[in-house]
This record gives C-alpha cells, sequence and structure tokens, in this order.
C-alpha cells in the first residue's frame, strides 16, 4: 500500500459535495480524504464517541483503487472516493453490524444493505459503524453498552438520537456524510441538536432491505450531512424502487441536486398555528422566527395554517412504532431483558399491554387522515415547517432515565413530540439549522411537504443556506 | 371504578407476551400509558366501518406532489 499523501485540518471542513467534486477534479484523491477521516476521528473522537468502529485498512485499500480508477479516466458516481461512515445498523456482509446494543454486539450480517451497496456503487467508502442509540430507541443519544454519544457544541448535552453518532461525527467535521434512520425523528432531532442538516424522505422512499428494523410502519432511511445539497447528493443515490424491498415505492427518483435553484418567489410556506408551538421555548421561537424572515426576504410568502387531527395524529403516532417495536422484540425480553438498557426495556414492557384493536385502529386511520393533511394543509400552502424541537436541547444528564435522575423521563419524551407526528404522516422532512441556544448548542427548523416532494423541501432548505451560515459553522471539538 | 392500569398492564404482559416488568423504571414509564388511553377515547366513533389499514400506500400516492 501507498503511503497516504498529506492531509490537512482543512481537508475534513469541506462540505461532501465540495470533497467529490474536488476528487473529480484531481485537486485531491480519495486517500487524501481517508486518511483525513480517519485522523479526526482518532485525534478527537474520544471525547465525543461518535465511532464504534473503523476499518481503516479497507477504507484506505478501497480509497486507493478509486484513486487509481480515476487516474484512468474512470469516476464510478458523485460520490467517487468519498469516505462516509454510518449508523451501525446498516448490515455489510462480514462487517460487524452492533445496532448500538449488547444483544447483537457480535453480530455480523451475511449480506448488505440496499442503501450501502448504492452508495459504494456511487463510489463512496464505508469507514466504519457509528453510536447509536441502542436499537435506535431513544431520541437523546444515551448508550450503555458503548457510551453516551456527546454533543461536540458542548459535551455534556444530548446529541439527539437516534441517530446520534451521525449527528454528531458529522458537526464535528470527522465524516462527510452519514446515513442515519428516522422512526419518530431519529435523522432530524441530532441533525438539529448537532447543527447539520438532515432528511427523512416520504414514507417507502428508500428501500429498508438489509437495515435494523424497528418499525415497520415509520422506519425511513436518510442522510446526515453538512448542507442541503450534501444530502440532496446522497438520497439521489440511495432513494427508489428496489426488488429486494417491496414496500420500496416505484416512483421515480428525480436528480435531487438538479433542483436547489434558490429561487423561492412565490412559494407559500406555511406555519401551523396549532399544536407545534404549544409552550415553545422562546429563545428557539426566536430562531423560527428570524428563518421565516430570511426565506420571506427570498420571496417566500409565510401562511398561517391549521394541521387538522392533531389529536389522533398524535396519539395513533405514539402507538405505532411501540407496538411494532415490541413484536421485533418479544424473544429477547423474556429471555435476557437485562440486556437492554433501563431505559429501553422499560419502554418497551409498557407496549405488551396495548390493545391491538389500538395498534389496527392507528393504522387504519393514517390513510385518511393524511388525505385531510393533504387537502387542508397542501391546500393552502407548498410546504409547511416547524422547529425540530419545541425546547431547549436538555443535557445528557437531565434525561438520564437509567440514572434514575427525577424529571427525566418527561424530558426525554417532550425531545420528540415535533417530529413524531411526522412520521405518522408519512411526509418528507428536512432539518436544518437556524441558530444557536443561550447554552450554546444548536436549534433546529424542519420543513415538510407532500409525498415525494424531497426535491421541494431540499430546495427550500437550501435556498435558507444561501443566506445563512449556521451550517457553516464548526464546533471547537 | 376503573380497574388499576399496571395491575391490568403487568397481566396483559404476562398472560399474552410472558414478558414481566424488569425494573421499577417499567412501571413508572407504563403508567404513561394513561394519556395514550385518554387520547384514544376521545377518538371513538371516528373510524369508519370500510377503513383498512392497507389504505396507507395508496394515500401517500394519491396524495403525492
Amino acid at each position: 500500500m501507498n503511503a497516504p499523501l498529506k492531509t490537512s485540518t482543512a481537508l475534513t471542513d469541506v462540505t461532501l459535495v465540495e470533497a467529490a467534486d474536488m476528487v473529480a477534479r484531481g485537486e485531491t484523491t480519495s486517500v487524501a480524504l481517508t486518511a483525513a477521516a480517519i485522523e479526526a476521528f482518532k485525534s478527537k473522537d474520544a471525547k465525543v464517541n461518535a465511532l464504534i468502529w473503523m476499518d481503516e485498512q479497507n477504507a484506505l485499500e478501497t480509497a486507493e483503487a478509486l484513486d487509481r480508477m480515476r487516474k484512468a479516466g474512470r469516476i464510478t458516481g458523485p460520490l467517487h472516493g468519498v469516505p462516509l461512515a454510518h449508523k451501525d445498523m446498516y448490515y455489510q456482509a462480514g462487517k460487524p453490524c452492533t445496532c448500538g446494543s449488547a444483544i447483537r454486539k457480535d453480530f455480523r450480517p451475511a449480506y448488505t444493505a440496499t442503501v450501502i451497496d448504492r452508495l459504494h456503487g456511487a463510489g463512496s467508502i464505508t469507514l466504519g459503524g457509528l453510536n447509536m442509540a441502542e436499537f435506535a430507541q431513544n431520541p437523546s443519544g444515551h448508550n450503555r453498552h458503548f457510551g453516551h454519544c456527546h454533543n461536540p457544541w458542548s459535551l455534556d448535552y444530548c446529541t439527539g438520537g437516534s441517530s446520534s453518532g451521525s449527528g454528531a461525527a458529522v458537526a464535528a467535521r470527522f465524516i462527510y456524510g452519514a446515513l442515519g434512520s428516522d422512526t419518530g425523528g431519529s435523522i432530524r432531532l441530532p441533525a438539529s441538536i448537532c447543527g447539520v442538516t438532515g432528511i427523512k424522505g416520504t414514507q417507502t422512499r428508500v428501500s429498508r432491505y438489509g437495515v435494523m428494523p424497528l418499525s415497520f410502519s415509520a422506519d425511513n432511511v436518510g442522510p446526515l450531512a453538512r448542507t442541503a445539497r450534501d444530502c440532496a447528493r446522497i438520497l439521489s443515490v440511495i432513494a427508489g424502487a428496489d426488488p429486494m424491498d417491496p414496500t420500496a415505492a416505484t416512483e421515480p427518483v428525480p436528480d435531487y441536486e438538479s433542483l436547489l435553484d434558490g429561487d423561492v418567489r412565490g412559494l407559500r410556506i406555511g406555519v401551523p398555528t396549532n399544536y407545534f408551538f404549544d409552550n415553545v421555548d422562546p429563545e428557539v421561537g426566536a430562531a423560527f422566527e428570524a428563518a421565516m424572515a430570511v426565506l420571506q426576504a427570498r420571496g417566500a410568502e409565510i401562511v398561517p395554517v391549521t394541521i387538522p387531527h392533531m389529536d389522533a395524529v398524535v396519539a395513533y403516532g405514539s402507538i405505532v412504532s411501540r407496538c411494532e417495536g415490541a413484536t421485533i422484540h418479544a424473544q429477547w425480553m423474556r429471555e435476557r431483558p437485562d440486556d437492554y438498557a433501563v431505559h429501553l426495556n422499560a419502554r418497551l414492557y409498557g407496549s405488551y399491554s396495548i390493545p391491538a384493536v389500538y395498534y389496527v385502529e392507528a393504522l387504519a386511520r393514517r390513510g385518511a387522515i393524511l388525505k385531510a393533511v393533504a387537502s387542508d394543509v397542501f391546500g393552502a400552502c407548498d410546504v409547511f415547517a416547524t422547529p425540530t424541537l419545541r425546547y431547549k436541547v436538555p443535557t445528557l444528564l437531565e434525561t438520564d432515565i437509567d440514572a434514575g435522575t427525577e424529571g427525566a423521563i418527561e424530558k426525554f419524551n417532550a425531545i420528540s413530540i415535533n417530529t413524531r407526528p411526522i412520521n405518522y404522516l408519512g411526509l418528507p422532512s428536512v432539518s436544518v439549522p437556524c441558530g444557536f441556544d443561550s447554552n450554546g448548542v444548536p436549534i433546529g427548523f424542519q420543513i415538510q411537504g407532500r409525498p415525494f416532494a424531497e426535491g421541494r423541501v431540499l430546495k427550500v432548505a437550501e435556498a435558507y443556506q444561501r443566506d445563512t451560515d449556521w451550517h457553516a459553522r464548526k464546533p471547537a471539538v | 371504578m376503573k380497574r388499576d392500569l399496571i395491575e391490568l398492564a403487568e397481566a396483559t404482559a404476562d398472560i399474552w407476551s410472558a414478558v414481566r416488568p424488569p425494573n421499577a423504571a417499567a412501571i413508572e414509564m407504563t403508567r404513561g400509558l394513561g394519556p395514550v388511553i385518554t387520547g384514544f377515547e376521545a377518538l371513538r366513533g371516528q373510524l369508519a366501518f370500510e377503513d383498512e389499514p392497507s389504505s396507507f400506500e395508496a394515500a401517500l400516492l394519491a396524495t403525492k406532489e
């Protein structure tokens, strides 16, 4: 193997799209990018704890092969030579896949997830597996088995979960982008809390073959990266029909990046008058209003909207993933409940007493409620926006149920109250950084569109990032 | 008078799934189902006789951009 080229901190500061374009133009090499990412994890992750495992040798060998291809005039795809790392729940044949758990700490799947195959086919390199909530089942980023993930902006604070390592590693400039998963906010929460961009597509937009299941009805795969443009590039690669996953939508996938023209003139952005701002923290509310003003200055129109059936969305949305998750974990809950963290086995436990008729009712009304929302809301606006979190980000201690912190359950549950309803509705949603609270922790807002309007929500997010620099700021890790 | 939620939940989880409360936090979080029940009570009568779970994927396509 050749020695890696000289790397520099500046190389980890470029965005995913910039990194890919630099490789394509011959301005840097994949080996240099990969070595820079490895060095960043090695030198700075001890405090953040974003990484579970890393395969340096395989990553560098793959990078060398990709560099040889480029020198021969061949670019495999839009991510050629870019190292990525993913939430440790994506199957790769023969590689670790802990799911953030003790139960699967030695699991090595026999096959590879479709999304990983697609990312590799587009030229990316998988460097390793990132920290996550155990079995993707908490919104805070706690992990008893691999250590809690810490917010790179302020280490005592939550990263958000469940894609905790994905948010933290991208924010800390360890890696150019990462897959997360989102069942109740698990991409958007760490994106918002760590100050990066993250999108969950329409339910069914991305294949889930080879992805650890949590909830059949609400699981989504999606990227976290520095910018909306980065996310668009990754989403264009991973979205689309998959013969290995019959639940994946067959709707055509546009080149999302080509839609990012910054033009939001005349676009109607709905701001809900109900639910999403109840008792909103004033600092969060002010950052959101400022974000709307930026988009308004670009020519968008801000309109008030009422989201119908919110009581039903909240009630139904609160049990679907719980019941499905409890079903998946039933055997382990019978045989080895103490191998789960307390906050997880405690949450799973209650779900075994929820009547099946409630679960079926929640699923049966989902389509009708979505149609009502589409008619009432998207009749009045093109997208609607809300804060991603309604409150300021709590500390790890304040939300530590396992440590017995008083009030932890309430603070823990409050983290996802603005994201979970979007999963029940199945809408595409992107979270974008829009400021910092008085504790120095990022604030984000989320933009929702009609089903399969990923291009539109990304377009609004990218337009916002043309006029702001929240996404470009870097924590002092 | 309503029967105790925790007592019923423990019996249901045990009888139907053979799952027992792993710790005190499990009981505490099960208590949190109270508002969920209240939420469902408020929605009674809204499910149509013909509604079926398979309608959701169709609704995604019917309401797409």
